[in-house]
């Protein structure tokens, strides 16, 4: 009949390589009008661990320290540069603040950036900058932009196939502007099968991937197999074969699998030795620090973790930042340099880049940037008599800094500059985010005009494929 | 061995002569090769791709000595003793060792560089073949010349004919993947293209005169070029991006050329860059387009025949459009006579479809089929067991009809699930970004009302348009803290979702640049967008101001002239006035599709959004169009008319490629098998084993509007409730931005989330104990989950093995995993 014919000829049509996708499970959105590059790049990971400081950290409280100013009453916010003494890395000539040794011994395994200049959004919103980060969009879209993790599951998917293959760990979404948060943790136009497997609190992480509370291994896998037989007896041969019913069945599979396996121990943080627990256990954070490494074993291709974002709470220093910092990078310094120690064990460093950021900086005086500074939002007395008014309290955009090991990336490398005095800005090196998302999936293999189409037009990696991947990071 | 006779030196003259002249033009070749290589990434080791490149210089030995050899052998079949046999044997070594030689290095090239596909296999086993080959006839040399046996010679003789061969083909695959398949053949003077105009869609042959095309032909004939040019090539080369200098946008930048010159030579195509590039395969290098698809042999045609024609683009031709754009107006086709005892306009239109197709009518879908299919579809709810029962039993001839009247009578259910579409289309939620800045205004109370009121949608349109404050939050879009992009602005947010939802439209590319998907300019993106402002906006390109303004119209003036000297609110109220006329048929066209396609699974147009591509049946679409505004733009008769036809009452068509609904050869059936909505299943959860949500999450309740008895249904709807993580995982959206259909296709996320998620694990464990408490015995139980979930018994095999977990006396636990085994069923999830 002719309409067979079509449909025949239809097939015929479609490429192999979408059929290809299908059977390994794609959803329709990732191979419709999906554009596969031509050049291949070499890759130097496998896999990315993405250490967010939700919040704005200030560079000159952390990576980047300038002069001390100690805290007296009366003293001028003006002349407040550090508010804690510097301390050596095991980097000749390279300082951090206070409070993060532990890292700076481990800094001959990566490298230091400076000079990270965050975008003018104008009035600050954190939720505004972190969809800028993790996207490397500017919000507001007219369609949803997906996740760098997002994009790295599709065009990567999982190294291991049944850990999910973008794992995001340590952010609720029940906060303030919890909204605006799930606004990016997600895979946008790419299709809900690449989006975040979303681990709230690594110490409840494996309720994610157990059968549900109160489920026995032998009633969880007594109900597949009940679920199994009755798919067999199940009328549903009438309407024959049909990607929906497929699919379903698949992805059931897939969730049985992953549920059932023994890489779903890389979720059970309580089958770590005790004294390793106790080194990364500063917290959330620093337990999620410990099952990214746990997934890296397992084989996961991109793990975020994050030191939550709440208004006005961990990195976001409206007052107290002095006190507040101190806490900070005690929940941060153990854990982030025994996870690059481990991981550098392991062998695994070579093929993991583990990358530190934030969405912005933070400074006493301006806001946003020098020459583009935007409304205030924290009054800052002149005179500083209270030990809470301490602190960097202002967003500050042109100076941040960001952390890269392993993955290929240079070891001992210092790059950027920012200035020794107010404003500390970048003045060497400036790099932006689209540089930074094209450096991290030039890692990975990614080729830069990576790209998608939708609603006709095509969506690259970054926008309009801007910016290049910094080849003086890479050894 | 003294080999250096006088027939020797000739052959080798012959031979030497023959290597320079192809080493010549490879050189050449690799040159080429090297110089468009360049600027791009290495990243192999570059002595190992200078070893690869040398491949399509080396072969030329093989090629030659072994033919030679070949030849040469033909001339000692009397006398095997030949004076020329130390001069064959020279060659049998060295065509043999040049052949290893080359294997190797195209081995090297293959893998270091782009090449791939089957014309790839096909050259590189000959190739290696012709290698083994080569190496077998060394041995036989040793034969024939130990023993000078007849058939070691017979053997050898064979074997060098054959490897003559197998060089040949290897040489001739390994041509047509360098210079392209018909390098060779095209210029033979019986040459026949393989797509010939006759077979075209375009169509050739009225171009095909003899002489000069006269001006109106060539205008056409440059438009139907440059369609295939702004859909294929644009995105790289035209005014958004220009790769390598090349712009193919405007006349003057097409002849201008590119970085290495002019692409094209009129008259010429042969000797033309751009047609040569087109025309390789896609595996090559210098394919183009590089990226996505590559043109199709009709449009390769087309561009030839163009450029042969001397490349006509009169000035004229600049204000001829190279999009295909729908009619504004409606149009009212002429019935045709009813046939085969079909009566309902919609099932004639498909009768004469199906006609044209050579498709037959099958038997239209069981009662129990039927009914839970509009049960769903209408109000978003399953029917009872009682439900089933009675519309079994009904014999009323009309029943169907009468049935699918009544449901969409249930005002409350019906809003409720119709809620859903429309607050993803109108990016309307309880929360989501911007409420926090108080950047953006939910819609809720006005929506739900419209559409258990049933309101005409040409009300529906210009309340939405010209709004008070109940509606305002659509046009008024996300308002955000700090600075956004241009082409984000929350007037141009308007114009963009105006455009989307109502429109069918895309005007989001042209809010930035001149579009290269249509021919909306960014000034008339612009122009549309003043009309939701209360200044009007300066023009910005690809968020640069330019300073210019762009003046206040509507996207079709034959619509009416909007003052722009009035305020915002007069401007919305002649907008909305003007948009909804009968005369602007594409929003009616617009609405038909996007209802068409909630009930049938793929519109009559697809992308719903894209009103401008081509319908599979233009006179259903504009029957539907028209007859909507004849009922007087009533929502509920238009599904009405839809949900009781024939071609609805088909069997469902389960697709094995979902790009199958995608593509332009889509061929309609009937309705297409679907996913429940997030909503559809939890409602189906809830209605059937327990309440998934309890009042506390209802974030919006009908109620406290007019106290309806209907509504009360005894469950909160999913529909009502904020999104949250199972109805994310099962696909509801974020409703940041506007968004008309929804991916539904399975994932792993969201398995997981059915598998082990808390929210419905909680409510299938006190369903289960409900469900003891009230049914008690496990068969009992398994027939009630049967009938209530799937609406039909369990066969006596599924009887069996429920009844094998169950058992007489069931504890909860066993109830509550078959709860969830017969939910996961493709059987429950599926709309079929």
């Amino acid at each position: 009949m002719n309409y067979n014919w079509r449909r025949r000829d239809f097939l015929k049509k479609t490429s192999a390589a979408s059929i290809a996708a299908m059977a390994a499970g794609a959803p329709i959105s990732a191979f419709l009008n999906s554009c596969s590059p031509k050049e291949q790049i070499t890759s130097t990971a496998d896999t990315v661990i993405l250490l967010y400081m939700a919040g704005g950290m200030a560079h000159t409280e952390t990576f980047d320290p300038k002069k001390y100013t100690p805290f007296r009453k009366g003293m001028e916010s003006k002349e407040v540069l550090s508010t804690f003494k510097a301390v050596p890395t095991i980097l000749e000539g390279i300082n951090f603040s206070e409070g993060l040794e532990k890292i700076g011994q481990v800094m001959d395994k990566g490298s230091l950036i400076r000079s990270y200049v965050a975008a003018d959004l104008g009035h600050i919103l954190h939720t505004r900058h972190q969809y800028n980060w993790h996207t490397c969009y500017e919000p507001p879209q007219s369609v949803a932009v997906p996740h760098m993790g997002s994009w790295m599951a599709k065009e990567l998917g999982s190294v291991n196939p049944v850990i999910p293959a973008f794992i995001n760990i340590g952010q609720r979404f029940t906060v303030g502007e919890g909204e605006e948060l799930k606004a990016f943790h997600s895979a946008g136009f790419l299709g809900s099968e690449y989006g975040p497997f979303l681990i709230p609190d690594p110490t409840s992480g494996l309720d994610s991937v157990r059968p549900p509370v109160g489920m026995s291994t032998k009633r969880f896998e007594a109900r597949n197999q009940l679920y199994e037989n009755l798919l067999k007896e199940s009328a549903m041969g009438e309407f024959g074969s049909d990607y929906q019913k497929e699919s379903l069945k698949r992805s059931m599979e897939q969730a049985y699998r992953l549920l059932n396996s023994p890489e779903a121990k890389a979720f059970d943080l309580s089958l770590e030795p005790k004294e390793k627990y106790d080194i990364y256990n500063t917290g959330k954070f620093g337990l999620g620090c410990l099952m990214a490494k746990r997934l890296v074993d397992q084989g996961a291709r991109f793990i975020s973790v994050t030191s939550e974002y709440e208004p006005f709470k961990g990195w976001d220093t409206h007052e107290n930042g002095h006190t507040r910092l101190t806490d900070m990078k005690k929940q941060i310094d153990a854990p982030i340099a025994q996870l690059i120690k481990d991981l550098d064990e392991s062998g695994k460093l070579d093929r993991t880049i583990v990358i530190l950021a934030s969405e912005f900086s933070r400074d006493m005086l301006t806001e946003g940037r020098p020459g583009a500074k935007v409304k205030d939002q924290v009054e800052v007395p002149d005179i500083i008599e209270d030990l809470k008014n301490y602190g960097m309290h202002r967003h500050f955009t042109d100076g941040c800094s960001m952390l890269m090991f392993g993955g290929g990336i240079k070891k001992g490398h210092v790059y950027g500059k920012t200035a020794d005095e107010r404003p500390c800005k970048s003045i060497e090196k400036p790099i932006k985010i689209a540089a930074i998302h094209q450096t991290i999936y030039h890692a990975l293999g990614i080729d830069p005009e990576t790209n998608f189409e939708i609603e006709k037009r095509p969506f690259y990696t970054t926008p309009d494929g801007h910016g290049e991947a910094e080849m003086d990071l890479f050894a | 061995m003294n080999m250096m006779n006088k027939d020797n030196l000739l052959i080798f003259c012959g031979i030497f002569f023959s290597l320079v002249l192809g080493v010549s033009t490879e050189v050449n070749a690799i040159g080429t090769v090297l110089l468009f290589q360049a600027e791009e990434v290495e990243t192999s080791f570059w002595l190992w791709k200078f070893f690869g490149r040398l491949h399509p210089l080396a072969v030329h030995f093989p090629v030659s000595f072994l033919l030679f050899a070949a030849l040469l052998e033909l001339f000692t079949l009397r006398d095997f003793n030949h004076k020329l046999r130390p001069g064959i044997t020279v060659l049998v070594w060295a065509g043999a060792i040049g052949a290893i030689v080359a294997v190797v290095l195209g081995l090297l090239l293959s893998n270091l560089e782009d090449y791939g596909g089957n014309m790839l296999g096909i050259h590189q086993w000959t190739g290696i073949g012709t290698a083994l080959l080569g190496l077998f006839l060394i041995y036989l040399l040793g034969k024939t010349k130990s023993n000078q046996n007849p058939q070691a010679i017979k053997v050898f003789r064979v074997t060098l004919l054959v490897t003559a061969l197998a060089v040949s083909v290897a040489g001739h695959f390994g041509a047509s993947l360098t210079h392209g398949e018909e390098y060779l053949t095209e210029t033979l003077p019986w040459y026949e293209p393989e797509f010939s105009p006759e077979d075209l869609n375009i169509d050739l042959v009225a171009f095909e005169t003899e002489g000069d095309l006269s001006e109106q032909k060539q205008i056409e004939l440059v438009g139907k070029v440059r369609a295939v040019f702004a859909h294929n090539c644009y995105k790289c080369h035209s005014v958004a991006k220009t790769k390598a200098e090349l712009r193919l946008d405007t006349k003057e930048f097409f002849f201008a050329g590119g970085e290495s010159g002019a692409v094209i030579v009129p008259g010429n195509s042969g000797k033309s860059d751009l047609v040569r590039r087109i025309k390789l395969p896609k595996d090559h290098k210098e394919s183009m387009p590089s990226k996505g698809k590559v043109l199709s042999n009709d449009e390769i045609a087309l561009i030839s025949f163009w450029v042969d024609k001397g490349a006509p683009w009169p000035a004229a031709a600049e204000d001829v459009s190279v999009y295909r754009v729908a009619e504004l107006a409606p149009r009212r086709p002429d019935l045709p006579a009813s046939k085969n005892g079909l009566n309902q306009p919609i099932d004639i239109w498909v009768d004469a479809y199906f006609e044209e197709e050579g498709i037959e009518w099958k038997d239209p879908i069981e009662d129990k089929v039927y009914l839970r299919r509009i049960y769903l579809d209408l109000i978003g709810l399953q029917p009872s067991t009682e439900e089933y029962d009675t519309f079994i039993k009904d014999s009323r001839p009309d029943k169907r009809a009468i049935w699918a009247r009544e449901l969409l009578d249930r005002d409350d259910d019906y809003a409720t699930h119709w809620m859903t579409f429309w607050n993803d289309a109108l990016r309307n939620d309880f929360t989501g970004t911007g409420y926090i800045t108080n950047g953006r205004y939910a819609i809720t109370d006005w929506l739900y009302t419209s559409l258990r009121d049933n309101k005409p949608y040409d009300q529906f349109v210009k309340q939405l348009l010209n709004p008070d404050e109940k509606s305002k939050g659509f046009i008024e879009g996300i308002r955000w803290r700090g600075d956004v992009n241009a082409s984000q602005v929350t007037e141009m947010q308007a114009a963009q979702n105006v455009g989307q939802v109502i429109l069918g439209l895309n005007l989001k590319c042209a809010s930035c640049h001149d579009s290269f998907v249509s021919d909306w300019k960014l000034k008339e993106a612009y122009a549309f967008a003043n009309i939701f402002s209360d200044s009007t906006l300066v023009v910005s390109r690809c968020d640069i101001p330019t300073g210019e303004t762009a003046g206040t119209k509507i996207l079709w003036e034959e619509l009416g002239e909007i003052d722009s000297t009035a305020n915002r609110a007069e401007k919305l109220e002649q907008l909305a006035n003007y948009l909804v006329q009968p005369a602007n048929g594409r929003l009616y066209r617009t609405i038909a599709n996007r209802v068409w396609k909630q009930l049938m699974g793929r519109g009559l147009v697809e992308p719903a959004d894209e009103m401008d591509n081509i319908p599979w049946s233009q006179d259903l679409l504009d029957w539907l169009a028209t007859d909507f505004e004849d009922e007087g733009y009533d929502l509920k008769e238009l599904i009405y008319k839809i949900a009781i036809s024939k071609a609805y009452q088909q069997p469902a068509v389960g697709v094995e490629n979902p790009l199958f609904l995608a593509d332009d050869d889509f061929v309609f059936e009937g309705t297409v098998v679907r996913r429940m909505t997030a909503e559809q299943f939890s409602d189906g959860v809830s209605q059937k084993i327990h309440p998934i949500f309890s009042e506390e999450e209802m974030k919006y309740d009908p109620n406290q509007l007019t106290v309806s008895e209907q509504s009360d249904i005894g469950f909160v709807r999913a529909a009502l409730v904020a999104n949250n993580g199972l109805l994310k995982a099962l696909g509801r959206t974020n409703r940041e931005v506007v968004q008309t259909s929804r991916d539904s296709q399975a994932s792993l996320l969201q398995a997981l989330e059915l598998t082990n998620g808390e929210q419905l694990n909680n409510t299938l464990k006190t369903g289960a104990i409900k469900w003891k408490e009230k049914y008690e015995a496990g068969d009992i139980i398994v027939h009630e989950v049967y009938r209530q979930l799937l609406g039909r018994d369990p066969h006596q095999s599924e009887f069996n093995i429920a009844m094998a977990v169950l058992g007489e006396e069931p504890e909860p636990e066993a109830i509550q995993d078959l709860f969830w085994a017969v939910l996961l069923l493709p059987e429950f999830q599926l709309i079929y």
